[in-house]
This record gives structure tokens, C-alpha cells and sequence, in this order.
């Protein structure tokens, strides 16, 4: 398969939401890393494909901070590629031990979170969830291995209807699950003691990015003084927000709700407005469960400053290094 | 007492508002009106005002049963009835002229409510006003209607209402009468809020305190709302207030089949997937800045005012069923 192949098929699964999870996202863009890499004939071809993979999959999920930071890391070993000037096996062995690395800490933080998580489920819990989240799945996972007795609410989560398979892939788990619409969240919140979400990014107040319909089920909580616990890697800090940049929502194509049958049934005028994502304010987050331990939404720039050990942050744009490397390659 | 038989034309009614065949909350209203006045045109009892009214009694008594969630079915009825006692006809001619006179009022009241709620809640429409509603109602889409006819220029977001996506017909009613809209899933309220100036839903109930009962996702939105510090009207009949709140009864809240939400085959494979279906939900009055009905506009808290204007001695009457010995105290 040519490169520009593998790429835009990477790009139309994020696009129509095959891929669900951040997590997912960020695993399936170092596979299409890992397969260039590869097939790389030359130093040249290495740093196009890399580079190409990068702002692509970041132009269609440029919410998504593990994504981000993970190619922050990945262009840091190619700018050494080319200040250095390595021979291309070299270079092919560096870049794939960076995705290996990376690979290994999500996975580790995954876990770590999921220990640390299991601890906050007590028997007896009522806990709603919503979405596809790897993390968040674990975390059930480990407090059932540690026989606590709980249930949990999903919601179906649309677009895209999550719920329905994280409600299929639970039940499975042997964990007694309640499959709701979107719309019965406050309905069912008085049944609820815990609300567990993941992130698709945690800016620099404390303010957790999620799929849509979180924030609502956040707010919902809140009403109902229910806990409310995100879990995230602090790959999933977005370190740009410390400088003020604004997060843009991506929107789903309209047939994601709307088939064109019905389209046509209902009127070609209609419009669509289909956000994949929303913002939960921090003061209807509890606690942000992270690989460092359980820390409150506003102590973020200091678990920051900690991860990145330096003060004030540094976190340049990832298009800015692109293009740094580019010239780089270009004038070399 | 004699009991005189019930006409068959009247059993006919409440048959078809039983099998669904009558159906809709407006719809069964007038139905049951309407058999009233058949039941005391087709009188054929004694020359005696007390019998009468048994018999429509008796006549109200079996529409009743035939579907006794819904609260327009015993507004229309007790609509009727209560009027009938209180008036106290002296004669025969009189009781059934008071029937008649009271059916034709009610139904004709039930058929006008809709659009006057759509002139006096169209009045709290700008120019500009971003609106977003919920499911599919006619009193709702009213005052949208009216006011977009007004000249108005009004953008409106409709939520696609899962599970059977009530949305859709929303949708198609508003772009029937050309005006903008967007459909958003439910999931997108509270990002759409900051959007949005005014949330105008309809009702499927009004309860005593001013809690409105209505289609599943209402009270997100109206939480959404409140939030955001966007007002939320609701557009809602009197005959949708229920008399029977004010004695402390409870709005029971329908589940629906789970196959509405997942097919047959998802049941079979996740036997540890328990899919629950509410159809309606609660929303507090405190969410809600007021409440559109034909009789104007109301703060919900007020919703006493309407049921004791509207309905007043059927709530006496509930009391007295409900509790007797208090009812012949205040004899």
C-alpha cells in the first residue's frame, strides 16, 4: 500500500469515528508511524513521511494532547535525525525506539491510573460513565479483579453511540451494567454516587476536554453532588493552554446523526451541528486521577511543572517544528 | 338509585381512546368531551336532575378508566362535571343544555389553546433570538411559528430526541414554514447553550409545585439553561396541569420498550446489559421562568392558581374520595 494511501485511511477512520478512544487514536497513529518508518528509502523520505503522518492526523484532532505531546517527543528524535546527520538505519532505529518508549508509558499510565482509580470504586457504587474511554474501562476492570460490587450507567453516547459497546464490552467483564439514552442523565443521576470520564486533553486550569455530552453529565453531577473523576495521563496535559491558546472542537460529519435517506425525508435545508468533543469547566471536576496519584483540576500547572521539570513551560508548536525540520532538510 | 345505561355511542368513544385508536393528549380531551354531551343528549332516565347527574356520573366514570395515566383525559371530563355540580340546574332541559354547552366549551377551548399560545408566547420573541427546543411539540412550535410569521428573524437548534427521534419532525414542520434550523444530538446541549437565548419546550404534565413532566432530556436542557442563564419557557394547555398533584399524587413516569434504544439481537448477546428506557423526566420549577399557557403567561410556582381556577372542585373532589371523612367534615 503506498504511503499516501495508509495515511488517508488512517485519516477517514478518525474522521468517521471508527476510532473512539484518544487512546486508540494516538496507538493507530504510531502503527502508520511505525509501517513508514519502515518502508522509508531515504533520510528525506523518513522525515516527509513522519511529518506528513504528524500534521495530518493533528489537522483532524488537533484536541487531542497525548497525540500532541507524543509528537512533540517523535520530531524532537527527527530534528536530531537531521541536526546529526545519521545514517538512515540509525535514524529508522531511533524514531522506532521513541514509539516503542512512548507505546510502553500509555501503557504503563493506563495501568498505573487504573490502580489508583480501582482504589476510589467502593461496593456499592452506582457509577455513570459516558463515551469510549481505554482508561476509564480499566479502572472498572481493576476493581472488579478486586471483587468490589458495582454497577455502572452508560450513556449510548452519540454520535457515534459509544455506549452501546462500551455497555457490551463491560457486560462481558461480568460487571452489571445500564445502558441509558443521552438524554436520562439527570434522570438516573439521583441513583449515582460516582461519575468516572476520560480526557482528550487536560488544559492548563484544570478544564477537561472529553466527547460530547460530558460536560452536561459533569454539570448534572455537580446538581446532584455527585463526585465527578477524570482520568488522564498527564500526556494528556495540554501544555499550549499555560499561553493562552484557545481549544477548538472538531464536528463530525452530519451523517454521523443524519443518514441521507432521512435527509431527504425531513428537508435537504436542515442544518447540522455535531460537536465530537466538549469542555467541562474545573469547578465540576473533583479530581483528575493521573500516573502521579489524584490531584484537584486547579493544581494542574503544578503536576506541569513537575512532569516537564522546568518553569515557565516550553511547549512549541508542533507545526513550527515541522517546518523547522523541513527547512532543515530542505537547506542541508 | 336507578342506574341508567350508558349510551352505546359514548362506549364506542371509550373503546377507541383505550385501543389507541383516539390518541394524543388534545385528541382524547375532546373525545371525552364530546361523549359527555352524547351521554346527556341520549338521556332517557326520570325528569329528575339528581339521577342526571349520576348518570354522567357513571358515563364520566368509564371514560375515565380507559387510560388513566393521561391528564388531559380527566381535565376534559372533570372540565364537565365539576361545572355541572356546581351550577346546580333546576331542570331537566337546563342540566342538559349545561352539558352540552360546557362539551362544546371545553372542545373549543382545547382546539383555540394551541394557537393562543402562540400569540402571547410568539410576544416574547426578538428579532435575533437563538432558540433551542426539544422533541416535537405543537404548543412549543407554535409560538415559533408565530413568531417567525411575525417577521421575526429567529434561528432554531432542535435536539434529535432519541430514541425515536421526535426531532426529525420538528425539524421538517419548521423548515415547512421556512424557518432556519439545526439539529444537534442530545448529547450537545450544554455545548450548544452558549449559543442559544431561549429554550422553549412544550409539556406532557404540569404538577402542582410547577414541576413540568415532559419528554426525556428536558430537565438537562433546562439544567443547561439555568446555568447558562437562558430562559426557559414552557408552552403548555391548561388542560396539561394535573389536579390530582395538588393531593400529593405522583406523576408516574412510563418506561418504554429497550428495543426502541437497541435491536433484539443487543438484548440476546449482552445478557449482563440492562437497557433502561424512561420516557419522560421531571424538571424543577426553579428551571423553568415561566409557563406559556392560552390563560397567559405564568411564573410555574403559580401553577396552583391555574389548577384551582380551572379545576378547582375536581381537587375538592379528589380530596373527598381520597379522604372522606374530610370531605363530610366540610359538608
Amino acid at each position: 500500500m503506498p504511503s499516501k494511501v495508509i495515511v488517508s485511511k488512517l485519516i477517514q477512520d478518525i474522521i468517521s469515528w471508527n476510532i473512539r478512544s484518544s487512546t486508540e487514536l494516538v496507538e493507530r497513529t504510531f502503527e502508520t508511524l511505525e509501517t513508514l518508518t519502515k518502508k522509508s528509502a531515504s533520510i528525506n523520505d523518513l522525515v516527509l513521511n513522519t511529518t506528513h503522518v504528524i500534521s495530518e492526523v493533528i489537522k483532524v484532532r488537533p484536541t487531542s494532547a497525548m497525540l500532541i505531546n507524543c509528537s512533540r517527543d517523535i520530531l524532537a528524535v527527527l530534528n536530531k535525525v537531521v541536526g546529526e546527520r545519521l545514517k538512515l538505519d540509525e535514524s529508522k532505529t531511533a524514531i522506532l525506539n521513541k514509539l516503542m518508549e512512548l507505546r510502553q508509558k500509555i501503557t504503563d499510565d493506563i495501568e498505573r491510573i487504573a490502580t489508583i482509580g480501582a482504589n476510589r470504586i467502593v461496593s456499592g457504587d452506582k457509577i455513570m460513565t459516558s463515551a469510549y474511554s481505554r482508561t476509564v474501562m480499566k479502572i472498572f476492570e481493576k476493581a472488579l479483579e478486586q471483587n468490589k460490587k458495582f454497577e455502572v450507567y452508560i450513556t449510548e453516547s452519540r454520535p457515534g453511540d459509544d455506549g452501546k459497546i462500551v455497555a457490551s464490552e463491560l457486560g462481558k467483564l461480568g460487571l452489571k451494567v445500564t445502558l441509558i439514552l443521552d438524554s436520562a442523565m439527570r434522570y438516573f443521576m439521583k441513583y449515582v454516587t460516582k461519575v468516572f470520564l476520560g480526557a482528550e486533553a487536560v488544559a492548563a486550569n484544570g478544564a477537561v476536554i472529553s466527547k460530547v455530552g460530558s460536560s452536561l453529565m459533569a454539570l448534572i453531577a455537580h446538581e446532584a453532588r455527585v463526585r465527578v473523576f477524570i482520568a488522564a495521563s498527564t500526556l494528556k496535559f495540554n501544555y499550549e493552554t499555560v499561553f493562552g491558546e484557545l481549544v477548538k472542537i472538531p464536528h463530525a460529519p452530519e451523517e454521523t446523526i443524519l443518514p441521507k435517506e432521512v435527509k431527504q425525508k425531513i428537508g435537504e435545508l436542515v442544518k447540522t451541528e455535531i460537536p465530537i468533543l466538549d469542555v467541562i469547566p474545573p469547578e465540576y471536576v473533583d479530581a483528575i486521577i493521573t500516573e502521579y496519584g489524584v490531584i484537584a483540576p486547579q493544581a494542574i500547572p503544578l503536576l506541569m511543572r513537575d512532569v516537564l521539570r522546568a518553569w515557565p513551560l516550553q511547549a512549541t508548536d508542533v507545526y513550527v517544528v515541522i517546518d523547522r525540520i523541513l527547512k532543515a532538510i530542505n537547506n542541508g | 338509585m336507578v342506574k341508567i345505561k350508558c349510551p352505546i355511542e359514548v362506549l364506542q368513544i371509550a373503546n377507541d381512546i383505550k385501543t389507541m385508536k383516539i390518541r394524543g393528549a388534545g385528541r382524547i380531551a375532546r373525545a371525552a368531551a364530546k361523549a359527555l354531551k352524547i351521554a346527556a343528549e341520549k338521556y332517557e332516565g326520570p325528569d329528575d336532575v339528581e339521577v342526571f347527574i349520576a348518570y354522567i356520573d357513571h358515563a364520566a366514570k368509564i371514560l375515565l378508566e380507559t387510560r388513566p395515566t393521561a391528564v388531559s383525559l380527566p381535565n376534559a371530563i372533570m372540565y364537565v362535571i365539576t361545572r355541572l355540580r356546581r351550577k346546580r340546574p333546576i331542570n331537566m332541559a337546563e342540566a342538559k343544555a349545561l352539558v352540552a354547552k360546557l362539551s362544546n366549551e371545553f372542545i373549543k377551548y382545547s382546539l383555540t389553546a394551541t394557537e393562543e399560545i402562540g400569540i402571547i408566547g410568539s410576544r416574547r420573541i426578538l428579532s435575533g433570538d437563538v432558540v433551542l427546543t426539544h422533541c416535537n411539540s405543537t404548543a412549543a412550535l407554535s409560538v415559533i411559528i408565530h413568531a417567525h410569521k411575525q417577521g421575526k428573524d429567529i434561528k432554531v437548534y432542535a435536539t434529535e430526541t432519541r430514541p425515536k427521534f421526535q426531532g426529525h419532525i420538528t425539524v421538517r414542520t419548521l423548515l415547512s414554514e421556512g424557518i432556519d434550523v439545526t439539529l444537534i444530538p442530545d448529547s450537545a446541549v450544554r455545548y450548544i447553550m452558549k449559543k442559544v437565548n431561549k429554550v422553549i419546550v412544550g409539556a406532557d404534565t404540569v404538577a402542582a409545585n410547577g414541576a413540568v413532566v415532559n419528554k426525556i432530556g428536558t430537565s438537562n436542557i433546562a439544567l443547561a439553561a439555568h446555568e447558562a442563564r437562558v430562559r426557559v419557557f414552557v408552552a403548555a394547555e391548561t388542560y396539561k396541569f394535573s389536579p390530582a398533584t395538588v393531593i400529593g399524587e405522583l406523576v408516574e413516569i412510563e418506561e418504554r420498550d429497550p428495543r426502541e434504544i437497541v435491536d433484539e439481537k443487543y438484548l440476546k448477546e449482552n445478557p449482563n446489559v440492562t437497557v433502561r428506557n424512561p420516557a419522560f423526566d421531571i424538571t424543577p420549577p426553579e428551571y423553568i421562568d415561566a409557563i406559556i399557557t392560552e390563560e397567559g403567561l405564568i411564573p410555574p410556582q403559580a401553577a396552583y392558581l391555574i389548577l384551582i381556577e380551572k379545576f378547582g372542585w375536581i381537587i375538592q373532589d379528589y380530596f373527598i374520595s381520597k379522604y372522606p371523612s374530610r370531605g363530610e367534615d366540610e359538608e
